[in-house]
């Protein structure tokens, strides 16, 4: 499972994306999860199986989508994103995977 | 009630149309060009603190010289480099953006359209006058006098005196560098517009047959589209120079020129920008949306100026203290909203137990000014109260600083330090060592604390109101969290 997450510098992503990794590995996933400035991620969404926005950028989710050529593209709620909860995003990460 | 939902109707449409800029693909593109160039911007701060700072305190006379030509060399090709590499950059982002394949060929159309838009005759400062003893070889042994000694030989009409002489063959600094960057953007993101439409285009692609391999056959199918569109500039070129003009001039004499003077005539433009920039952050879109695209090229554009004229060992201009430098040091501390302010009181005033934790996972990445999990996560975004503060303190602080900066009591920035610089620390290098803007930093925190606590109190008092009314809700409102949770973990297992 490989995710990208996105923010507008890639900056509070990548606090989120340190958390995940904890997260993924202490659930024995097998997951790749990295943290990109939005234009970084559009450009190599096709290494990933899905695409993760910080809600600052939830304006570029409909822009995402045609980069993601059908990969589900998802808004991080805003209270995960503020609290970081990478238990609730990885789980709603395989949520949208498995759908 | 009517009046709360036309301010809802209002913050509605104004988070839709600030999305709606934040989509615009040229806007997007100079926002994502600036984000690409600005390490080489860092770099050159660095070199003017280290070569006009540092160099004098330990050397001297012509040892200093030599050693500051590793300053100037590195202003060079980063200052007075800076449009060209934009244009290029800019050309790279927009075909990114736009999907278009072929993105180094966009980079080239770029660079290129921009610099047939320069002027081709430049008036060069007048030197020495430099004689060799062989005309073909340069380098043989030379002598230089200066100008001056023969100007009266040169037939000047009385009253006259020699001030530059034409020169072509070359390039101005000022239209490579800082200077050019506006005419760079505007006539890279045309080129790279024209450029991939026209490559779209199905009669211009050459058919070379079947037997002729693809890469072959790509290259020239953008030969054509790329020809085409040079073409037109150069046309434009010719006629503009026919008229005894050239774009970059009109561009920076007719556009740059009045919004750098804009931003500085006193802090209003800028103060209304980030109010709007500040507000969208507390309905959840990153302020940048805004910001980025109205004040911060023009902003970025006047602290390059700096940089190069402290580089140059002249005084800053009044109509330059207003950069990106007030916004980024001395009005965004902790990030947007000032927040730092928000997550000092919260450690010191507050009794929420919620607020603290949030508090304490956000104070780290906000001494670097990163504050997303305090803006969702205390939150800040759609919370009435700390609203108010998000969008106010950071106004005043501008106005403080442009009104300390205008008043002589702090230096202004003259140098581009990276916006993740904790606080003291970046008001110190911003401003190449003036440790009164450090001191200006602290008072800045406190009066931001000041501010904020009142409301921090509203919405803390606010919550618990709310928590005792919705105590019937609430219930049924955690269920459905942990079922949301664990139907998650399930799956993740």
């Amino acid at each position: 499972m490989n995710i990208l997450l996105a923010c507008n510098a890639g900056m509070s992503t990548s606090l989120l994306v340190q958390k995940m990794r904890q997260e993924a590995e202490a659930q024995g996933l097998d997951a790749t999860i990295e943290a990109k400035p939005l234009n970084k991620a559009l450009e190599s969404v096709a290494d990933f199986d899905i695409l993760m926005l910080g809600p600052q950028i939830s304006y570029a989710k409909a822009e995402a989508e045609q980069f993601a050529d059908g990969k589900p593209v998802l808004v991080i709620p805003m209270s995960d994103y503020g609290r970081m909860n990478a238990k609730g995003i990885i789980a709603e990460a395989v949520a949208a995977l498995e759908a | 009630m009517a009046e709360g939902s036309k301010g809802q109707a209002f913050l509605d449409r104004f988070a839709e149309v600030s999305a709606r800029i934040g989509n615009q693909i040229h806007l997007r593109t100079l926002r994502d060009a600036f984000a690409t160039i600005m390490p080489l911007y860092i770099l050159a701060g660095l070199a003017v603190l280290v070569s006009q700072v540092v160099m004098p305190m330990v050397l001297t006379g012509d040892a200093l010289t030599s050693a500051q030509v590793w300053g100037a060399a590195i202003s060079l090709g980063t200052l007075n480099f800076a449009a060209i590499i934009l244009a290029g950059v800019l050309g790279y982002c927009f075909a990114v953006n736009k999907r278009f394949e072929n993105a180094i060929a966009c980079v080239v159309v770029g660079i290129s359209a921009f610099v047939i838009m320069m002027p081709q005759t430049i008036v060069a400062t007048v030197g020495n006058a430099v004689y060799a003893t062989s005309a073909s070889d340069k380098t043989a042994a030379t002598v230089s006098y200066a100008v001056d000694s023969f100007a009266g030989s040169l037939n000047m009409p009385d009253g006259y005196a020699l001030t530059g002489v034409d020169a072509t063959g070359a390039f101005a600094a000022t239209n490579t560098g800082a200077n050019g960057l506006f005419g760079a953007i505007i006539i890279a993101l045309l080129a790279a517009t024209l450029f991939i439409k026209l490559s779209s285009l199905d009669k211009l692609k050459v058919n070379l047959g079947e037997g002729v391999p693809p890469a072959v056959a790509d290259s020239f199918n953008v030969m054509i589209p790329m020809l085409l569109t040079l073409a037109v500039f150069g046309l434009g070129a010719a006629v503009l120079a026919a008229l005894g003009t050239d774009l970059l001039t009109l561009i920076a004499t007719g556009i740059a020129a009045p919004l750098k003077g804009l931003m500085n005539a006193g802090p209003w433009a800028v103060i209304v920008i980030y109010t709007f920039a500040n507000l969208l952050f507390c309905l959840g879109i990153h302020q940048s949306t805004i910001s980025g695209v109205l004040a911060e090229p023009i902003l970025t554009m006047l602290i390059i100026d700096n940089m190069a004229t402290f580089a140059s060992g002249q005084p800053v201009p009044q109509d330059h203290y207003m950069n990106m430098q007030i916004i980024n040091s001395f009005a965004l501390i902790g990030g947007s909203g000032c927040t730092l302010a928000l997550l000092l009181d919260t450690f010191l005033f507050s009794k929420s137990k919620s607020s603290k934790e949030v508090a304490k996972l956000a104070i780290l990445p906000g001494l670097f000014n990163i504050n997303e999990p305090v803006i969702y996560g205390y939150p800040v975004v759609f919370n009435l109260p700390l609203m108010i503060p998000f969008v106010l303190v950071p106004d005043l602080l501008i106005a403080a600083t442009y009104g300390l900066t205008c008043a002589g009591l702090i230096a202004p920035c003259v140098v581009q330090v990276p916006w993740t610089t904790p606080p003291v620390l970046s008001a110190l290098l911003a401003t190449a060592g003036d440790w009164r803007a450090g001191v200006w930093q602290v008072i800045e925190i406190a009066g931001a604390m000041a501010i904020y606590l009142p409301f921090i109190k509203v919405s803390e008092r606010a919550a618990r109101k709310q928590m005792e009314l919705g105590e019937k809700g609430s219930k049924a409102a955690d269920v459905h969290t942990l079922d949301k949770t664990s139907k998650g973990s399930v799956k993740a297992a």
